[in-house]
């Protein structure tokens, strides 16, 4: 099966909350609003909604590492 | 007469300050980014003022404080110090941020969900019943402005005060007084609102509550106790942040959709589209159309170079609507929009500190309004009058089908 990394730069995220509005089980928010990662290698059924949030991103904070 | 005009391409001069350009500003936005990614401020060759358009320009621009300063003192939005956090620069700027933030953060905005949708009913209550409404004085005005004095604990009373002194710093006698006129103004009210903050920190500093201002107290920025004077310049920010942008992001959110049946029908069949909608109107409108910064390394863009102490416009209009970004619907209202990228909150370190705060009214606001005035249109032959700078409206006259006064909440 395949796998899926979120890679999260902190140091770039400036807590636009994207990426935990789009993509909920996925990532959440520290209290700064900062994003944080729930589920670093999310499940086949959370990737669609977890690629929409990394692409989302405006500060290009979030990466994913896709391997066969 | 096409906003477009106010490009002159010939002489990479421009000027985004005028009605045309705010009424309908994506021609002058393309004109921008495809003749002169860098243009310079009509009539003001030579004084280094500078306008930036495109997505990654902005963008990279946004990123780079230590380029695109925001220390801003010599904008003259009669303030005695710079505004905290936003004229500020990195790295103290990180220590401010490290405190407000919270108090304005997700985790303390989702609870104050049930308390926005009951002022949002009450403000609609007010005229559902009437069948036409002045939306921008009657609906974007009043909401954020009784959200925020709840937040802070404010009476409802001091309302009108507060919205007379914040437009009398953003656009005294409407936005289009020359500086002479414009300055004293400004710094009347300036004086006025931090005098009015002076009082109110005393009696909180006395009598302490839960609200966001008495919290400040006991804030500690640094290692240290927030100083009265930090408090004060927090609280002009919020004044003229907060109540603001939301007004015309609602504007500009309601004009559109009356004018956009299919857009406004698919919301009111199915409201959990409107998060993406909302971020859509965001985008499209850019209600904040531009943001400062003062160059304090020289640097050079397409060709130009751009010395300390020049001023830049980063036109956050005009990168929301970049093809390069957006692709071919760039300069549509997209529906479906799958990745929106947007910057209208800025970016960067200094990213809208509000945005949590904005997302929730606009959001609760769009689904109460649908819900109980699903259908409504501009009133016939009426011309809307947009404010340069920040996209607000005059007037927005409109007509439904009256409806009985009840709330449903």
């Amino acid at each position: 099966m395949s796998r899926m990394r979120i890679l999260l730069d902190l140091d770039a995220c400036t807590g636009h909350g994207r990426c935990y509005s789009l993509a909920p089980k996925v990532f959440g928010s520290d209290d700064l609003g900062h994003c944080e990662l729930l589920l670093a290698e999310p499940p086949e059924e959370l990737r669609e909604s977890a690629r929409r949030a990394v692409a989302t991103c405006p500060e290009g904070a979030l990466t994913i590492q896709e391997t066969a | 007469m096409s906003s477009a005009l106010e490009v002159n391409v010939s002489t990479g001069e421009a000027n985004p300050y005028t009605p045309s350009v705010a009424a309908d500003p994506i021609p002058f936005y393309s004109a921008l980014r495809t003749h002169c990614p860098v243009a310079t401020m009509e009539g003001m060759q030579g004084a280094g003022v500078y306008i930036i358009s495109r997505y990654e320009d902005v963008r990279w621009a946004l990123k780079h404080p230590e380029i695109f300063s925001s220390d801003l003192v010599a904008v003259d939005i009669g303030q005695d110090r710079p505004l905290i956090p936003l004229q500020i620069d990195p790295p103290e700027h990180a220590k401010y941020r490290r405190v407000i933030d919270p108090t304005l953060g997700p985790h303390e905005m989702a609870p104050l969900e049930d308390e926005i949708r009951l002022r949002v009913n009450e403000v609609i209550d007010q005229f559902v019943a009437d069948g036409q409404v002045d939306a921008h004085a009657q609906f974007s005005v009043p909401l954020p402005g009784k959200v925020f004095l709840q937040m802070t604990g404010l009476p409802l009373d001091d309302l009108d005060l507060l919205l007379n002194w914040k437009d009398e710093i953003i656009r005294p006698g409407g936005g289009l007084l020359p500086p002479e006129e414009a300055t004293p103004r400004r710094r009347a009210a300036g004086a006025d609102l931090y005098g009015y903050f002076a009082d109110v920190l005393k009696d909180r500093a006395e009598n302490p509550g839960t609200d966001l201002l008495s919290r400040f107290f006991g804030t500690e920025v640094d290692g240290r106790e927030m100083s009265n004077d930090e408090m004060l310049d927090i609280c002009y920010l919020f004044i003229l942040g907060g109540l603001d942008t939301v007004t015309s992001t609602l504007d500009c959110s309601l004009a559109y959709l009356a004018q956009n049946p299919e857009y406004r029908a698919a919301l009111v069949q199915d409201p959990s589209r409107i998060p993406a909608a909302v971020e859509e109107l965001l985008r499209f409108h850019t209600p904040v159309m531009q943001i400062l910064r003062v160059i304090k390394e020289p640097t050079e863009l397409h060709g130009v170079k751009m010395n300390t102490g020049d001023t830049v416009l980063l036109m956050l209009g005009a990168a929301d609507t970049d093809p390069s970004e957006f692709g071919e619907t760039a300069e549509e209202y997209c529906i479906d929009r799958e990745v929106n990228r947007h910057l209208a909150f800025g970016g960067g370190p200094h990213r809208c500190l509000g945005s949590h705060l904005a997302r929730l009214e606009l959001r609760v606001a769009l689904e109460e309004w649908h819900r109980r005035i699903p259908d409504y249109r501009i009133t016939e032959g009426f011309e809307l009058a947009y404010s340069p700078g920040i996209r607000e409206v005059e007037k927005l006259p409109l007509e439904f089908m009256p409806l009985k006064l009840n709330s449903g909440v």
